[in-house]
C-alpha cells in the first residue's frame, strides 16, 4: 500500500540527516595539545656529562640530558669507583670554559662551588651558557674534587646545544655602570595564557684584579648573582597588527631566597611576546633599559626597551 | 550524533509502519489540552503575510531590535538585551554560539515551523528560566491526532525586490488516530539591500535553510510520545555593521517528550521532555580585505536539558509546576594570523569552555477570586552553576577568581486582574535574580564594534536583582479597544561594561578594554498605548505609541532604549481583497547615552502599503499579496542600528501562499 506520508517524512528525515552529518565543520582547537607540542616541557633530569677523576666517577645531569644555551640547572653525583658508593663529603667545583678559534677563553655565569643537597642526594648548581658549541667555540667543564687528602681536577669536553625554546632565552649587556650583565630566563618553560610565574637569573661578571699565571684560574672567570636589584617588566606583543598590545597585572621581578628573580607575567594569547625590561640596582639607579610607549598603535610594530628578551609560545 | 539520527530515522519508519486506522475514543481528550496551548496569534503582521521571525517579533509592543545587518536581529524585550530575557524554543534553552551576538535563538527557527510566539513580560516569564526582562518562547507547530486520516500542507513563496530576497517555504502534516507528524522545509536567499539613497549596503546578504520534523505517537488513550527536530543552516551572511561576516552557522535542535493526561483528577497533565541541541558558528573576515588582521573566530554550544511540567486544577485554582534543567557548554576561539604568515598564529579562547548548569523549579498559579477577578501568582527557585575549564584566562584580569560559581536565583511575581463592565485593570509586581551570561562572566577580549571596546567578563559579578511593578488598563467595546501598559524595573547590580584602567586592546579596531561591572542600580520604564478602532465593519484603525526610559544610578541614560515610537495601521476589506497601509517611526532620540557609545539618532517616519487577494485554485485556498515598505524611500537608521547602518529603502514585496 502506498503511504505518501511515509515518503514525505522520510525525505525530510534524509534531508536533516544529510545536512547534519555530511557537510564539513571546523574542528575545535586542542589547546593543551597545541601548547605542549609547540613547546616541549622537560621535567626529567638525565645524564649529560660523565667523567672520572682519580677514584671518583662523576655524572652531571641536566634537563633532557642536554646542556643548552641559557640557564641550566644541573645535578651532579660523585661515586667512589672502588666502593661503588655515592659520596657526599667531598667539595665539588665546576668551571665551564669556552675556547674560541683564536684560543681566547671565556665563561658564563655559573655556580663554582656546588652545594650538596642532602634531601635529594646530589650536588646542585647552575650554568648559564652564553653561546652554543660549534666549530669555533669549544666548551669544557673543569671539575675539581677535594676530599680529605687532596684536590683532584679534570676536564671534559661538553656540547652546548642551542636552546630552541625561546621562553628560556637570555641576554648579555653592558650596564650603564660598565659592568657586564647576564639575564637568563629560568621559568616558565611552557607558558600558558594565564598568569605565569616568571623566573630569571641575573648575574654580573666580576673582572679579575690581576692577570693569572695558572689555568684554569676561577678568579679569571668569576660571576655573581646580583643582589637586591629589581627587574621592571613590561610584556608586549611585537606583531604590528597587535598594535603594541600588553597585558594587565604583571609584577616586576624581585630577588627571592633562591637568589633568582621572581615576578609575574600575563600572556593574553599565544604568539610572539617581547619582555621589555628595566634593570634597577639596589640604589634605585637604572642599569639598563628604557620605558616603552604604552599607546595602542595598530599596524605599527611596538618599540622595544633597550633591554628586552623575545619569547614565543 | 550520527547514531542519534539513525535512531530517529528508524523510529520514524517504525511509527509509520504501525500506522493503522483503529479508532480511539478519547482522542478528543488529548487534543483538547493541546488546543489550549495553541496561542491565537498567527505568524503574520498587519502589513505582511509572509514575514520572517524577526519581522513578526517586531510587531510586538515590547520588542525592539538591535540590527547588525539584514539577518538575525537581536530582540530586546522591554528594552533589555538578550542576556536579560529567557529565549526558548518550546521551552528548550538554546544558546547562540557567537560571541558577537550574530545568532540570537530567534535566528534558528523559521516562520513556517512556528505556530506562535509567547512573550511574557518580567518575572511572569520566570517559568522558562531566570530572567529580568521576561521570556520569549517560540512555539513549534504541532499537528493534532484526528479521527480521519488527514493530510495538510502549505506552500509559500515570495520575492522582495529591494534585496532580491527569494523564499520558498513548505510544510506538510499528517495525522490519524495514532500518529501525527509535521514537517517543514524552507530556503531564503537575499542579496545586499539598498538604503533610502539607493546605495547598496555592503555585507547585508544572507542565505538560510531550515527544516523541521515532528512525530507524535499515541501510546494510549491519554498519553503520547513526541520526537522533534529542527535543523537550521545559515551561510554567507553579511553583517554590515560588524567587521566580520558569517561563513556558516548550523543548529540542530532535538527533543523527545512524553505527555500523559489524567481524567477526573486534580492532576490534569504531565508533560516531560528531554532535549539536546548543538550550535556551531564560523565567522569569516576574508570578505573584508580592509581588515588589518585575518582571524578565525569559531564558536560552539552544546546543551542538554530536561523539562517536566505538571498541570493541576482544583476548584478555582489552577497551577502549573515546572522543572527546568539544562547543561550548556559554550566554547569560542579566536586565532589571529600575523601579517607575515610564516610567523606563528596567535590564539586565545573568547569563551574558555564555560559550562552552565541550571536547575529550577517554578510554580505558577491562577486563582479565580470572583467571576470578574483573578490573581496570578507564583515564583521559582533556581540553582545556577558555572565552571570555566580554562579559568587561567579569567585570572589575567581577575586573579584568584573561582573556577566554579554557584548562585541561587529566586523569583516571585503576583498579578491582580479585575474586569469592571467594559474596563479591565491589572496590577502586578515581581522580584527576581539573574546570573551573568557566559560573556558577562567569562568572556575574554570580546570585541564590541558598537562602542569599539574589547570586553572582559568578571566571574565574581553579583546577581542582577530586579524589582518590577506593572499595571495595565483597557477599555473595550464592540467598536473600540484602548489599552495602556506600564512597567517599571528597578534593577540592582545592573551589569554593564565600564572602561578598565588596565590592559590594552587585542582587536586592532578597538580603542580600549571594558570590563563587565555592576552598576549600583539602574531603572527602566516602559509604556505602551494601543488603540483599535473599527470605523466600519470593513475599515479598522490600529495605533500604538511606546515610550521608554532607562537610567543608571547617576541618572545617565542607558544604551539601546527606544525613543518615543509610533505605529498606525489602517485596514480595509473589500470582499476577498484586503488593503492595509501603515506609518511607523521613532521621534528624535533625546535620551541617548554617549558614555556607552551612542550618538543621537534623528527621527524618521516610514510609510508602507500592501494589498492581498484570497482566491481558490482547485478548491485550495490561495492568498496573493503585494506591498511596498518604505514607499517614500526614506533614508534612515534607528537608535539600535549597530554603527548607524542605514535601514532598507523602498522595498516591493510579493508573496503567494497556497494551502494544499
Ligand atoms: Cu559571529
Amino acid at each position: 500500500m502506498f503511504k505518501p506520508h511515509y515518503v514525505v517524512f522520510s525525505c525530510l528525515l534524509f534531508v536533516i540527516l544529510y545536512f547534519a552529518t555530511s557537510s564539513c565543520t571546523i574542528d575545535k582547537t586542542d589547546y593543551e595539545d597545541e601548547l605542549t607540542t609547540e613547546i616541549p616541557e622537560y621535567i626529567d633530569y638525565e645524564e649529560a656529562v660523565k667523567l672520572s677523576i682519580g677514584n671518583y666517577n662523576i655524572s652531571i645531569q641536566a634537563l633532557n640530558g642536554t646542556l643548552y644555551t641559557g640557564y641550566n640547572d644541573i645535578r651532579l653525583t660523585v661515586t667512589n669507583s672502588s666502593t661503588n658508593q655515592e659520596v657526599s663529603d667531598v667539595d665539588v667545583t665546576l668551571l665551564p670554559i669556552k675556547t674560541n678559534a683564536i684560543n681566547e677563553t671565556s665563561s658564563g655565569p655559573h655556580q663554582y662551588h656546588l652545594n650538596y643537597n642532602n634531601e635529594n642526594g646530589y650536588y646542585s648548581g647552575y650554568v648559564v651558557f652564553p653561546n652554543k658549541s660549534d666549530v669555533a667555540n669549544h666548551w669544557q667543564f673543569y671539575i675539581g674534587i677535594t676530599d680529605v687528602y687532596e684536590t683532584l681536577t679534570a676536564s671534559q669536553d661538553i656540547n652546548v646545544a642551542e636552546q630552541s625554546n625561546k621562553n628560556l632565552n637570555m641576554t648579555t649587556f653592558l650596564g650603564h655602570d660598565n659592568d657586564m650583565y647576564y639575564i637568563a630566563l629560568v621559568a616558565p618553560q611552557s607558558p600558558k595564557i594565564a598568569e605565569n610565574k616568571l623566573v630569571a637569573g641575573i648575574y654580573k661578571y666580576n673582572p679579575p684584579a690581576n692577570t693569572s699565571t695558572t689555568f684554569p684560574d676561577p678568579e679569571q672567570f668569576s660571576y655573581s648573582e646580583v643582589e637586591n636589584y629589581t627587574l621592571k617588566l613590561d610584556p608586549r606583543m611585537p606583531e604590528p597588527s597587535m598594535g603594541n598590545h600588553s597585558s594587565p597585572n604583571n609584577k616586576d621581578l624581585i630577588q627571592e631566597e633562591d637568589k633568582l628573580y621572581h615576578g609575574v607575567v600575563n600572556y593574553t594569547m599565544t604568539g610572539n611576546w617581547t619582555l621589555n625590561f628595566i634593570l634597577i640596582n639596589q640604589n634605585g639607579k637604572i642599569v639598563k633599559g628604557t620605558e616603552v610607549p604604552t599607546d595602542f598603535t595598530p599596524g605599527i610594530e611596538g618599540a622595544k626597551s633597550e633591554l628586552f628578551i623575545d619569547i614565543l609560545f | 550524533m550520527k547514531h542519534l539520527f539513525l535512531l530517529f530515522f528508524f523510529w520514524g519508519c517504525t511509527l509509520s509502519a504501525q500506522n493503522t486506522k483503529t479508532k480511539q475514543d478519547s482522542i478528543t481528550v488529548l487534543d483538547a489540552v493541546e488546543l489550549k496551548t495553541i496561542a491565537k496569534s498567527k505568524l503574520e503582521t498587519d502589513l505582511k503575510k509572509s514575514v520572517t521571525v524577526d519581522e513578526f517579533l517586531a510587531s510586538s509592543n515590547n520588542i525592539s531590535f538591535i540590527k547588525r545587518g539584514g539577518y538575525a536581529w537581536e530582540p530586546l524585550l522591554n528594552n533589555m538585551s538578550t542576556e536579560r530575557s529567557a529565549i526558548t524554543i518550546d521551552g528548550m534553552h538554546v544558546f547562540g554560539a557567537c560571541t558577537d551576538k550574530m545568532d540570537p535563538i530567534t535566528s534558528y527557527v523559521e516562520s513556517n515551523n512556528l505556530s506562535s510566539i509567547t512573550i511574557k513580560s518580567g518575572q511572569e516569564g520566570g517559568q522558562q528560566g531566570a530572567t529580568v526582562a521576561g521570556s520569549i518562547d517560540l512555539k513549534r507547530k504541532k499537528t493534532m491526532f484526528s479521527d480521519q486520516e488527514t493530510w495538510k500542507g502549505a506552500y509559500q513563496t515570495g520575492y522582495e525586490f529591494n534585496n532580491q530576497q527569494f523564499f520558498n517555504l513548505g510544510n506538510v502534516s499528517f495525522s490519524n488516530t495514532k500518529l501525527a507528524a509535521d514537517g517543514s522545509i524552507s530556503y531564503r536567499k537575499a542579496e545586499n539591500y539598498s538604503d533610502g539613497n539607493n546605495d547598496e549596503v555592503n555585507h547585508s546578504q544572507f542565505k538560510k535553510f531550515n527544516t523541521s520534523l515532528g512525530f507524535s505517537y499515541k501510546t494510549s488513550a491519554l498519553s503520547a510520545v513526541k520526537i522533534d527536530a529542527i535543523f537550521d543552516v545559515a551561510k554567507d551572511v553579511g553583517y554590515s555593521a560588524l567587521p566580520m561576516d558569517l561563513w556558516l552557522s548550523r543548529a540542530l535542535i532535538t527533543s523527545v517528550s512524553y505527555k500523559q493526561l489524567f481524567e477526573d483528577k486534580t492532576i490534569k497533565l504531565w508533560d516531560s521532555k528531554l532535549y539536546y541541541n548543538t550550535v556551531e558558528h564560523y565567522m569569516d573576515d576574508t570578505t573584508r580585505p580592509e581588515n588589518l588582521v585575518h582571524m578565525d573566530m569559531p564558536g560552539w554550544t552544546t546543551t542538554y536539558g530536561l523539562l517536566s511540567k505538571v498541570k493541576l486544577q482544583k476548584d478555582n485554582l489552577s497551577s502549573e509546576i515546572q522543572l527546568n534543567a539544562y547543561d550548556n557548554l559554550s566554547i569560542a576561539e579566536m586565532r589571529m594570523y600575523p601579517q607575515d604568515y610564516s610567523e606563528t598564529t596567535m590564539f586565545a579562547y573568547s569563551w574558555p569552555w564555560v559550562t552552565t548548569r541550571y536547575v529550577g523549579l517554578s510554580l505558577n498559579n491562577a486563582l479565580d477570586i470572583s467571576y470578574n477577578s483573578q490573581l496570578n501568582f507564583g515564583g521559582s527557585l533556581g540553582v545556577h552553576y558555572n565552571y570555566s575549564k580554562y579559568v587561567e584566562f579569567n585570572w589575567i584580569f581577575h586573579p584568584g577568581a573561582p573556577q566554579e560559581k554557584t548562585r541561587l536565583l529566586p523569583s516571585l511575581f503576583a498579578n491582580y486582574n479585575v474586569q469592571l463592565n467594559d474596563f479591565d485593570f491589572s496590577i502586578g509586581g515581581g522580584y527576581g535574580h539573574r546570573a551573568p551570561s557566559v560573556s558577562e562572566g567569562y568572556g575574554y577580549y570580546i570585541y564590541n564594534s558598537f562602542d569599539r571596546y574589547d570586553y572582559i567578563g568578571n566571574p565574581d559579578l553579583k546577581n542582577e536583582v530586579s524589582y518590577e511593578a506593572n499595571a495595565s488598563a483597557s477599555y473595550k467595546t464592540e467598536k473600540i479597544k484602548i489599552e495602556g501598559n506600564l512597567n517599571y524595573f528597578y534593577i540592582d547590580n545592573y551589569i554593564i561594561g565600564e572602561i578598565l584602567s588596565m590592559g590594552s586592546p587585542m582587536n586592532y579596531q578597538s580603542v580600549g578594554v571594558k570590563g563587565y561591572t555592576s552598576l549600583d542600580y539602574a531603572t527602566l520604564f516602559n509604556a505602551a498605548l494601543n488603540l483599535e478602532y473599527a470605523i466600519t465593519n470593513n475599515l479598522h484603525l490600529n495605533g500604538t505609541v511606546t515610550y521608554a526610559k532607562g537610567q543608571d544610578q547617576d541618572q545617565g541614560n542607558l544604551p539601546f532604549i527606544r525613543p518615543l515610537s509610533y505605529l498606525a495601521t489602517l485596514h480595509y476589506q473589500y470582499k476577498n481583497l484586503n488593503f492595509q497601509t501603515s506609518i511607523n517611526g521613532d521621534l528624535e532620540q533625546v535620551n541617548y547615552s554617549p558614555q556607552y557609545g551612542e550618538d543621537q539618532t534623528p527621527g524618521y517616519t516610514i510609510w508602507n502599503f500592501s494589498t492581498d487577494y484570497t482566491f481558490r485554485i482547485k478548491n485550495k485556498k490561495t492568498v496573493f499579496q503585494v506591498g511596498v515598505e518604505n514607499i517614500l524611500n526614506t533614508y534612515y537608521s534607528t537608535y539600535a542600528d549597530w554603527g548607524n547602518i542605514p535601514r532598507m529603502g523602498r522595498n516591493v514585496f510579493t508573496s503567494l501562499k497556497i494551502n494544499l
